[in-house]
């Protein structure tokens, strides 16, 4: 019996520091970011692949047939949508302040000024200040494509790559994982793994599903409102949905710097201002419950302490990917707590 | 020697021996023996095999339950708490624990590995997996567990029926000796 209890410690500690080990592997450079992403991505096109495997196809086939889909929609997208958001961007990029900004810009400043001199607190350069900020945000994405190009270009190359294996061979990942798990503590494995699947699942593919949907709307809203680079601003909007309380922000706001720092139009960004509170509505009110289903309750504190570690450790990755990390974490332990007391541990 | 092409691709007519005689033990299970050799071969690409010692319990009566057990090789004691009074004895291409493939209810009796033992593990997990990639083959699964549910709960009515019917023909024996 001792003999018996001694193997199980053993198994378990073997497991336990196969697992960190490979943790620590994984957090060596960026080979975790593709893992992660190749990851994410493969839990959200797994129910495509299965799709696929209903009609006949092996799961093999089914997922080179997915692979190819998705390198053709990426052609399509790279000859089309890309050049517009490219040349939207580069017009972005070189606008210097326009008469319409900068006379609106400069009311501002005088008002601001009298303002602060009233009080002593000295003169504000509005125009100088704002012309700086925006260059340093419109130069920040070529210099990171310059600068990190060669680790992109390695994450562009690999992240497929992996996806296309993490995909065909999940299942015999998962089946070698459980067979490392002792005896006493399988059936209980596999009860927790299977309930981690399905939360960890829909909440990705509901995400993914809500920052498509959220993306196309917002293109389409800022075309109806005739805000320039459109194109571009509504794929970032999209995107940074991901990110609770930060990414809505930064959406409007961009829309925001281009029509009033641009065109000096304060009407116009009016109305994009309260286009982005009726789209955030919408997403909250109807895309999310519909896409994202159930939630993962986590109290708003912890949503942003959250971001900002994220953001500190991993950078944008981390701050798209905290929220489900957090939620994963959660179902582990309410869904070990509630496991566990279904099984007689001797 | 399998080539780079049929390993990137899994090429599923190169199976191993043990696969192959896993399928044949499978073919030879009543539970499976409708199926044909694909969906034999289907059904063993997702059981899980554990290898249990002598004594060593594998799965204790009132805990849940995942799934079910076939015996590949060994002997296997079905026992009742809490006297662990022996049910039965099972051997190479039996199987026990069906009901937790159709619910979550605890297990209503415990399994214990009389002698070393392998033994193939199918859960309700990778059922629910394999009725979402072929449907047809996974009802076609649900439906023989079912009927082999009801058979052994007939054969229970049954037993039960008789033993009532024993135990009053023992109390109408002890009544009239009392007279």
């Amino acid at each position: 019996m001792l003999a018996g209890q001694t193997r199980h410690k053993i198994h378990l500690f073997a497991l336990f520091a196969a697992v960190f080990a490979l943790l620590v592997i994984l957090y060596v450079g960026r080979v975790a970011e593709i893992m992660i992403v190749a990851a994410l991505l493969a839990y959200i096109l797994d129910p495509v692949v299965t799709l696929f495997e209903q009609r006949g196809l092996s799961r093999a086939a089914a997922t080179t047939l997915i692979m190819l889909l998705i390198t053709l929609v990426v052609v399509v997208f790279w000859y089309t949508v890309i050049p517009i958001a490219i040349v939207q961007f580069k017009a972005l990029q070189a606008g210097a302040g326009t008469t319409p900004a900068s006379q609106a810009l400069a009311r501002l400043e005088s008002q601001i000024r009298g303002f602060t001199e009233s009080f002593g607190l000295g003169a504000v350069n509005l125009t100088e200040e704002l012309g700086k900020l925006k260059l340093a945000l419109v130069h920040r994405i070529p210099n990171f494509i310059i600068h990190d190009s060669p680790t992109l270009l390695i994450g562009l190359v690999m992240t497929p790559f992996v996806m296309f294996f993490l995909l065909k061979d999940a299942r015999s990942f998962k089946k070698y994982f459980i067979s490392l798990v002792p005896n006493r503590y399988f059936e209980f494995t596999l009860d927790l793994l299977y309930k981690m699947e399905i939360q960890l699942g829909n909440y990705l593919r509901g995400q993914f599903i809500d920052a498509v949907v959220f993306g196309l709307l917002a293109t389409a809203v800022l075309w109806a409102l005739d805000v320039p680079y459109f194109v571009f601003i509504g794929l970032f909007s999209g995107i940074a949905n991901l990110i609770p309380f930060v990414g809505p922000l930064a959406g409007a706001s961009a829309a925001l710097v281009v029509v009033v720092l641009e065109q000096g139009d304060i009407v116009r960004g009016a109305y994009v201002a309260l286009a982005f509170v009726v789209l955030k509505l919408v997403d909250d009110f109807v895309i999310q419950p519909l896409a994202v289903g159930k939630h993962v309750d986590l109290h708003p504190m912890v949503v942003a302490l959250a971001i900002l570690v994220g953001g500190h450790l991993f950078g944008v990755l981390g701050m798209l990917l905290v929220v489900p990390f957090l939620g994963f974490l959660k179902v582990v332990l309410e869904e070990s707590i509630d496991t566990y007391r279904r099984y007689r541990f001797d | 020697m399998t080539t780079p092409w049929a390993r990137l691709f899994g090429d599923k007519a190169n199976h191993k021996s043990d696969d192959i005689s896993t399928i044949d033990l499978l073919s030879r299970v009543p539970l499976f023996e409708v199926l044909n050799r694909r969906e034999l071969a289907a059904v063993e690409r997702i059981l899980h095999r554990r290898q249990y010692q002598r004594g060593e319990v594998i799965f204790r009566q009132g805990e849940r339950g995942m799934g079910m057990y076939i015996v590949q090789q060994g002997t296997v004691a079905i026992t009742a708490e809490p006297e662990n009074h022996e049910l039965f004895e099972l051997q190479d291409g039996d199987f026990f624990g069906e009901v937790a493939l159709l619910d979550e209810s605890p297990r209503s009796a415990t399994a214990v590995a009389k002698t070393d033992c392998s033994v193939f593990g199918f859960f309700q997990p990778d059922l629910f997996g394999l009725i979402a990639r072929d449907s047809r083959l996974g009802v076609k699964i649900v439906l023989r567990v079912s009927r082999f549910v009801s058979q052994r709960l007939r054969q229970a009515n049954e037993r039960a029926l008789a033993l009532s019917a024993e135990l009053d023909a023992l109390k109408q024996a002890v009544a009239r000796e009392e007279r």
